[in-house]
């Protein structure tokens, strides 16, 4: 099979899990052979988990960390979005503006604890404004660079047939633009989920972050860190399948050529 | 130049320039040579984190290193209970000074450790916000209490207080918070209260925010909290190296007890050389009064160990009832009853 082969439907299932048995045997017997007294079986966790949803408290931790991550990407979608698409639109004002973004972007969010404690004291408010802020400026990036890009032949095209500029912008450009948008929409999402967990370790007493740095404060745990991580991660792969499905989507579908 | 060898060029003078850079600023030779040693004349690594319920661990160190037999250990400072924890699971450090009920803890869940020694005595106190809503301990229904660990004497002694007031569990709410983080907490308002050791009691009282609300020994006479702990397998394999450490936390201990130059002494050069924190803070903790922490006797007794499992038990952070003999090992405080303080005064060069 070549890598241009299409491969065929029960294939796209099979041999994905078929990897990740073998994973977890690998796991399983690299356990047993080095006679590791600290790291987690695979059956330890998977016992962890049970005696975590036993609890009742998977659940309602998975549910506030998504809660969280819904509150902090959907505040910067709808604040990064029409800024981003306003630098891209007006390329005097990103050229005022861009030096100011450029500084804070490379800061890590982690960074801005202190300063969000200090701004929202210990609570929800301040896990959410971190995970906001590590989404934000991807996506005001991926925005203003979408509008940039739009072929300046479109634009005129569009001026020729009359377009007024609100409807230049809602019926061309934006349009244009959305492929990349929502790559970067993508992107903000990875990178507020893994935000997430370093927010709920520091600011709340709930959600996945919290159960990591609880199960590693209750001694001999590591069934249990292991087992959020894992629920961390499987949930981060729901997600970012969700997001892909937008990609079908009749409106960006041209702007992607490939099917991975 | 062509590329391939200027890639080369910058890449192997930035790889040089940084090892040469951690070699001179990072690395702690000491600790490095010390691997190399024949594993019987290996020097052990005693763990510890920057409070005074700890302070032998640094003393011992400074006045060893000036006697004639040189230092006993290699002490290593961590910032939190946690990585302590996981070190001593994994086998990195060979010794630590944690909190009694994390020793417990430990042990209960198999991991080979055990008691040899106590830290200190009492230092432990319950502060509250300076001019805030809290006057006495009823006040504290519905607040929020900073711990170090959920496996800490300062959540029993919280617990202690709680039933001396009738107040029953739930109607505290307690996070745990590491150590040198709680006097700012308290400052920003994000707690009402925290249960902790010294200096940071002292650190919210000379930074005008923090008052103490009460000290350990007000309801828990003979408080102890920070204990030493070594692996079992040092014990069976060289039990005299555990026996010197043991002689020399003792010998410290005695010395810290001899009155207030030798706390004042401590203050200046553990704040400098070790925590670093500033002496002044220290001195506070040390000598405001004498006896807010105590340095002997260090022994580690059933009675004292007992009532601290029980309270374990009672409050949900132990499942099964584990013997004093189980996780403790007094042969070597028996070892180290016949010793006398360190003979050293500030500024002399030698230490016996």
């Amino acid at each position: 099979m070549n890598s241009f082969a299409e491969p065929r439907k029960w294939e796209r299932f099979v041999w994905p899990l078929l990897a990740s048995a073998l994973f977890l045997v690998a796991w399983h017997y690299a356990v047993v052979w080095t006679a590791t007294k600290v790291f987690p079986s695979p059956l330890a966790v998977e016992r962890g988990i049970a005696e975590l949803a036993r609890k009742g408290i998977l659940w309602a931790y998975i549910g506030d960390s998504l809660r969280r991550v819904s509150l902090g990407f959907g505040a910067a979608v709808v604040v990064g979005v029409p800024l981003g698409l306003t630098l891209g639109w007006y390329p005097a004002v990103n050229q005022v503006m861009n030096p100011v973004l450029q500084i804070l972007r490379p800061i890590s969010p982690i960074a801005w604890i202190p300063v969000a404690i200090l701004l929202f004291g210990v609570g929800d408010t301040t896990a959410v404004f971190l995970i906001f802020l590590a989404a934000f400026f991807p996506i005001v990036v991926a925005c203003t660079s979408g509008v940039a890009n739009v072929p300046s032949i479109y634009r005129r095209a569009g001026r020729n047939f009359g377009l007024t500029a609100p409807q230049l912008l809602a019926r061309v450009v934006f349009p244009a633009a959305l492929p990349q948008m929502i790559v970067g929409l993508r992107i903000a999402l990875g990178i507020a989920w893994l935000v997430m967990v370093a927010a709920e370790m520091i600011a709340v007493d709930s959600g996945l972050g919290y159960l990591v740095i609880d199960a590693r404060n209750s001694g001999k745990r590591y069934d249990l860190v292991v087992a959020a991580m894992l629920m961390i991660g499987i949930i981060g792969l729901l997600l970012d399948l969700c997001f892909r499905r937008l990609r079908d989507l009749k409106s960006v579908r041209w702007g992607f050529n490939d099917e991975s | 130049m062509s590329l391939k060898p200027k890639i080369l060029m910058y890449g192997g003078g930035w790889l040089l320039l940084i090892s040469a850079m951690h070699a001179y600023l990072n690395v702690n030779w000491a600790a490095v040579l010390n691997d190399y040693r024949p594993p019987a004349r290996r020097k052990i690594t005693v763990a510890y984190i920057p409070v005074t319920c700890q302070l032998t661990c640094p003393v011992t160190d400074y006045i060893s290193k000036l006697s004639d037999h040189g230092e006993i250990f290699l002490p290593r400072l961590f910032q939190g209970f946690p990585e302590i924890k996981e070190a001593l699971i994994s086998n990195r450090i060979q010794a630590a000074f944690i909190v009694a009920p994390l020793a417990i803890a430990l042990r209960a869940q198999g991991v080979p450790i055990k008691v040899v020694y106590l830290g200190h005595r009492y230092g432990s106190a319950v502060v509250v916000k300076k001019n805030g809503p809290i006057h006495t301990f009823a006040d504290m229904r519905g607040r929020t209490v900073a711990i170090p660990t959920r496996f800490s004497d300062e959540r029993l002694l919280i617990f202690r207080a709680m039933k001396a007031f009738g107040i029953k569990k739930g109607e505290i709410k307690m996070v745990e918070m590491a150590p040198p983080d709680v006097a700012g907490a308290l400052a920003a308002g994000a707690i009402d209260a925290f249960s902790m050791g010294e200096p940071f009691p002292s650190q919210a009282e000379l930074g005008g925010y923090g008052r103490i609300l009460f000290q350990a020994r007000e309801y828990w006479p003979d408080y102890m909290s920070c204990i030493l702990v070594v692996q079992q397998s040092l014990i069976d394999q060289r039990p005299d190296v555990v026996q010197e450490l043991v002689d020399g936390i003792a010998r410290s201990g005695m010395w810290l007890d001899k009155g207030k130059p030798h706390r004042e002494d401590a203050a200046d050069f553990v704040g400098r050389f070790y925590y670093n924190q500033k002496p002044a803070l220290l001195r506070w903790a040390l000598t405001k009064p004498l006896d807010r922490v105590m340095y002997t006797p260090l022994a580690p007794r059933k009675p004292d160990f007992d009532l601290v499992r029980d309270l374990m038990i009672e409050t949900g952070v132990l499942d099964k009832k584990i013997e004093f003999e189980d996780y403790t090992d007094t042969r070597f405080s028996d070892g180290a009853k016949s010793q006398t303080a360190w003979r050293y005064e500030a500024g002399m060069g030698a230490a016996k």
